[in-house]
C-alpha cells in the first residue's frame, strides 16, 4: 500500500492545526498555485493535491478518519509539556483583595526529537571604551576566540565593538577563514567612551543579514560601563529585535554597568542579563551562555494575555533557564525552552472582588506562541487560561512545595528589590532593615558570604546613605542565582 | 487581611511569604531551610539533654523536662537550675541554653531569646524575655520581664509552639 499523502504536510500546517487555520491555509496555497496562474508543469497536480487535503481536513469525520491512518507518532502531539501549578485551588469570596501565584512550567516533549544543536546566527558586540582596558579586555578577545572556533559550518557569527562609535570587526559569516578572523579581534584596542545603542545597532545589522527561521538568532552585549542620553534608543531597537525573533542578552563586567538597562532589553526580548564580578569569570559565563543557546528548543515564546477586570498581574519572573524579571504587561517574552531544562516562570495576581464570577475565576485568558526551531511547520498557540473555584472558607491544603520553595526565594530577591528602591528614595531606615532581614534569611539558608555582603551593605547604608554600586549588584545577582538554584536539582 | 506573626505587617489574603519581613506566613509545606538548621540545631544544643544514658522521661536528678506537644519528644534538664529558651539564630550572638529549632520554631514565631524557666528556692518559674509573640502559660498572657510560677503539667506557648512542663520527681513529691 503507497504512503498515504501527508495532508498536514502538503498545507504546511501541524497536526493539532484548527479549522480555521486549514482554511487560510488552504486559501493562501490555492491562490498560488491555481492553474489560472501557474504554467509550471507539476503544479497542477500539486493544487489538486491541495483541495484533496482541504476537503479531507475541513470535514471533521473525514479527518479524524484519516488521522488514525497515518502512522503512529505523526499524530497530533503537543509542540510543549505544559504544567501548572496553583498556590491555591480556590479562592475565597471576599470583599477585598486576594493574591494568587502560578508556577507555569513548559519543557520539551519526550519525543521532542533528537538532540540538534540548531545553527547559530550569533554576534557579539563588544564595549572597547578605555575603562575595558586590561584584564577585561584581554578575557574578552580570549573567549570571542574560544568562542569562534567551536563554531559549525552552518553557524553564523559576527563581532561589533564599540566606543563612542561602533565598527564592524568582523562581518556576518560562515567562518571561512579563522585564523585571519582571530587576528582581527586580537588587534582591538580600547580607548573612548561607552555608547551602546551605536554597538547594539551595528550587531542587529550583521544578525539580520543571516536571519532564518530555524535558526538561534542572538545578540550577546558585554559592557562594563554606562551608557548616557541614548537607553531609549536601545530599547526601541530591542522591540524591533524582538519582533524580528532577535534576542539580546548583556553581560555586565564590573560594577558601573546600567544593570538596569541590561535588565530591560533582556526583558523586552527573552534575553538575559548576567553578572560579570571578575574579569576571570568572563571566560566560564560566556561559554556558558554560549552553551544555553545551542540547546534551544523553542524561542520566540510570547504570552499574549487578557486580564480581566479586576486582575492585576503584579510580577512576572523567569526562574528557569536562566533567571529574570519579565513584563507584567502582554506580551511576555518568556525566553528559550531548552533541551536540558524547562521553562519555569512565577507569577503573582491580585484578584479583586469585581473579578469574582459565579462558581470560579478566569484570571487569565491567553495563548503563549513559540517557535520550535526543528519543524518547519511551526505549531498553533497553545491557549494559556488560569483559573481558580470559589469557595466560602479557606480550603486545608497547602500550596505544593515547589510553588512554596520558589516564593521562598524569590521572596528575597523581592526585599533586596525594595530594598534598593528605599535607598534611593532615600528612606534609609526601611532600606536598612530590609537588608537586614535579608541577611537573616540568607544566614538560615547557610549563604554567609551573600549574608554577610548584605550585613556591609545594610551598615554602609546607615553611614553613607546609599547602597555602594559593588554590594547592590552582588546583592542583586546573588539573591538571583539563588533562585536558579532552587530550580536545579536540590543543592545541600 | 492576614497578619504576619513576626512583624505584623497586614498582608493580602493568599500571601505565603511576608513582603516585609520574608517570613513564611502558612504552615505546613516548610522550607528546605528549616531542615538544615535542625540538623545542626541538633548538633549544637540539645546534646546534653538527649546524650543522657537513661532516657527520658525522667532522669533522677532533673528537676523539670519539656514536653514538646507537637512531637511528642520530651527534653530533660538536668545540672542547671535555669534555662533560656529560644531558637539559635545563624551570625547571631544570642544563644539559647534549649534551642527549639527542631520544633519548628521558627514557623512557630518563637524569638531567638523568648523566655526563661528557672529553679529559685524549690519553686519553678517561667519569665517572658521580650519576645515577639509573647509567652503563655494555659492560655494567659505573660507580661515580659515579670516571673510567674508554673505548676507539675501547665502548657506554656512560646509563640504558637506548645510545650509542656513536667516537673522531676524531687518536685512532684513536694508540690
Amino acid at each position: 500500500m503507497p504512503q498515504p499523502k501527508d495532508y498536514y504536510e502538503l498545507l504546511g500546517l501541524p497536526r493539532n492545526a484548527s479549522v480555521d487555520a486549514i482554511r487560510k491555509a488552504y486559501f493562501k496555497a490555492a491562490r498560488q498555485l491555481h492553474p489560472d496562474r501557474n504554467e509550471a508543469p507539476g503544479e497542477t497536480e500539486l493544487f489538486l493535491d491541495i483541495q484533496e487535503a482541504y476537503e479531507v481536513l475541513a470535514d471533521p469525520q473525514r479527518r479524524a478518519q484519516y488521522d488514525t491512518r497515518l502512522p503512529p507518532g505523526q499524530r497530533a502531539s503537543l509542540p510543549v509539556v505544559e504544567r501548572i501549578l496553583y498556590s491555591r485551588q480556590t479562592l475565597l469570596r471576599l470583599k477585598e483583595q486576594q493574591l494568587v501565584y502560578v508556577l507555569l512550567n513548559y519543557a520539551v516533549p519526550s519525543d521532542g526529537g533528537s538532540i540538534v544543536a540548531p545553527p547559530l546566527n550569533l554576534c557579539l558586540v563588544l564595549d572597547r571604551s578605555t575603562s575595558m582596558r586590561g584584564a577585561n579586555m584581554d578575557m574578552v578577545k580570549a573567549t570571542a576566540i574560544q568562542i569562534m572556533r567551536r563554531l559549525r559550518p552552518q553557524d553564523t557569527f559576527s563581532v561589533v565593538a564599540f566606543s563612542d562609535r561602533a565598527e564592524t570587526v568582523i562581518p556576518a559569516t560562515h567562518n571561512s577563514e579563522p585564523g585571519k578572523l582571530e587576528a582581527r579581534i586580537q588587534m582591538l584596542q580600547t580607548g573612548g567612551g561607552t555608547e551602546i545603542f551605536q554597538g547594539l545597532d551595528f550587531g542587529f545589522t550583521e544578525v539580520q543579514r543571516n536571519l532564518k527561521r530555524g535558526s538561534v538568532n542572538h545578540i550577546i552585549l558585554l559592557t562594563d560601563g554606562r551608557t548616557y542620553g541614548d537607553e531609549e534608543q536601545c530599547l526601541k531597537l530591542a522591540e524591533m529585535a524582538a519582533a524580528k525573533g532577535v534576542g539580546i542578552s548583556g553581560l555586565g563586567i564590573g560594577h558601573d554597568w546600567n544593570d538596569a538597562l541590561l535588565d530591560d532589553l533582556a526583558k523586552r526580548t527573552g534575553g538575559s542579563s548576567i553578572f560579570v564580578a571578575q574579569p576571570q569569570e568572563i571566560e566560564q559565563l560566556l561559554i556558558e551562555k554560549f552553551n544555553h543557546l545551542w540547546q534551544v528548543y523553542a524561542e520566540e515564546t510570547s504570552l499574549e494575555f487578557e486580564l480581566p477586570e479586576g486582575v492585576k498581574l503584579c510580577y512576572a519572573f523567569r526562574l528557569q533557564p536562566e533567571a529574570g524579571l519579565l513584563t507584567q504587561e502582554s506580551p511576555i517574552r518568556l525566553g528559550p525552552i531548552l533541551h536540558d531544562q524547562g521553562l519555569r516562570v512565577l507569577m503573582e495576581f491580585l484578584i479583586g472582588p469585581q473579578a469574582l464570577q459565579k462558581d470560579g475565576v478566569i484570571f487569565l485568558e491567553g495563548q503563549l506562541s513559540l517557535s520550535i526551531l526543528a519543524l518547519t511547520a511551526q505549531p498553533e498557540p497553545l491557549p494559556v487560561r488560569l483559573r481558580c473555584g470559589l469557595a466560602d472558607k479557606a480550603g486545608s491544603e497547602p500550596p505544593p512545595p515547589e510553588v512554596v520553595e520558589a516564593l521562598s526565594r524569590l521572596t528575597l530577591y523581592r526585599l533586596q528589590e525594595q530594598a534598593r528602591l528605599e535607598a534611593e528614595a532615600g528612606d534609609i531606615d526601611q532600606a536598612s532593615r530590609h537588608l537586614e532581614r535579608l541577611a537573616t534569611h540568607l544566614l538560615e539558608r547557610g549563604e554567609r558570604g551573600l549574608a554577610k555582603t548584605v550585613m556591609l551593605e545594610a551598615e554602609n547604608l546607615k553611614k553613607d546613605h546609599v547602597i555602594s554600586k559593588a554590594g547592590g549588584k552582588q546583592i542583586k545577582y546573588g539573591t538571583r542565582s539563588l533562585l536558579m538554584a532552587g530550580t536545579a536539582k536540590d543543592k545541600i | 487581611m492576614i497578619t504576619c506573626p513576626n512583624c505584623k505587617n497586614q498582608e493580602v489574603p493568599g500571601a505565603i511569604f511576608c513582603s516585609e519581613c520574608g517570613t513564611q506566613l502558612i504552615e505546613g509545606a516548610s522550607a528546605r531551610t528549616h531542615e538544615i538548621s535542625t540538623a545542626e540545631g541538633k548538633q549544637i544544643k540539645t546534646s546534653d539533654t538527649t546524650v543522657f544514658p537513661k532516657p527520658p522521661p525522667m532522669a533522677p536528678d532533673s528537676w523539670i523536662s519539656l514536653h514538646m506537644v507537637d512531637s511528642g519528644q520530651i527534653l530533660t534538664l538536668t545540672e542547671r537550675s535555669e534555662f533560656t529558651l529560644g531558637r539559635v539564630a545563624e551570625g547571631q550572638p544570642i544563644m539559647p541554653d534549649i534551642d527549639l529549632t527542631p520544633y519548628n520554631a521558627y514557623a512557630q514565631g518563637v524569638s531567638r531569646l523568648h523566655a526563661v524557666i528557672k529553679l529559685v528556692h524549690e519553686k519553678i518559674i517561667v519569665m517572658d524575655l521580650g519576645s515577639s509573640n509573647g509567652t503563655y502559660v494555659n492560655g494567659n498572657h505573660l507580661a515580659p520581664y515579670v516571673e510567674s510560677p508554673l505548676t507539675h503539667g501547665d502548657v506554656l506557648y512560646l509563640g504558637k509552639l506548645k510545650v509542656q512542663v513536667l516537673f522531676g520527681e524531687k518536685q512532684t513529691e513536694k508540690g
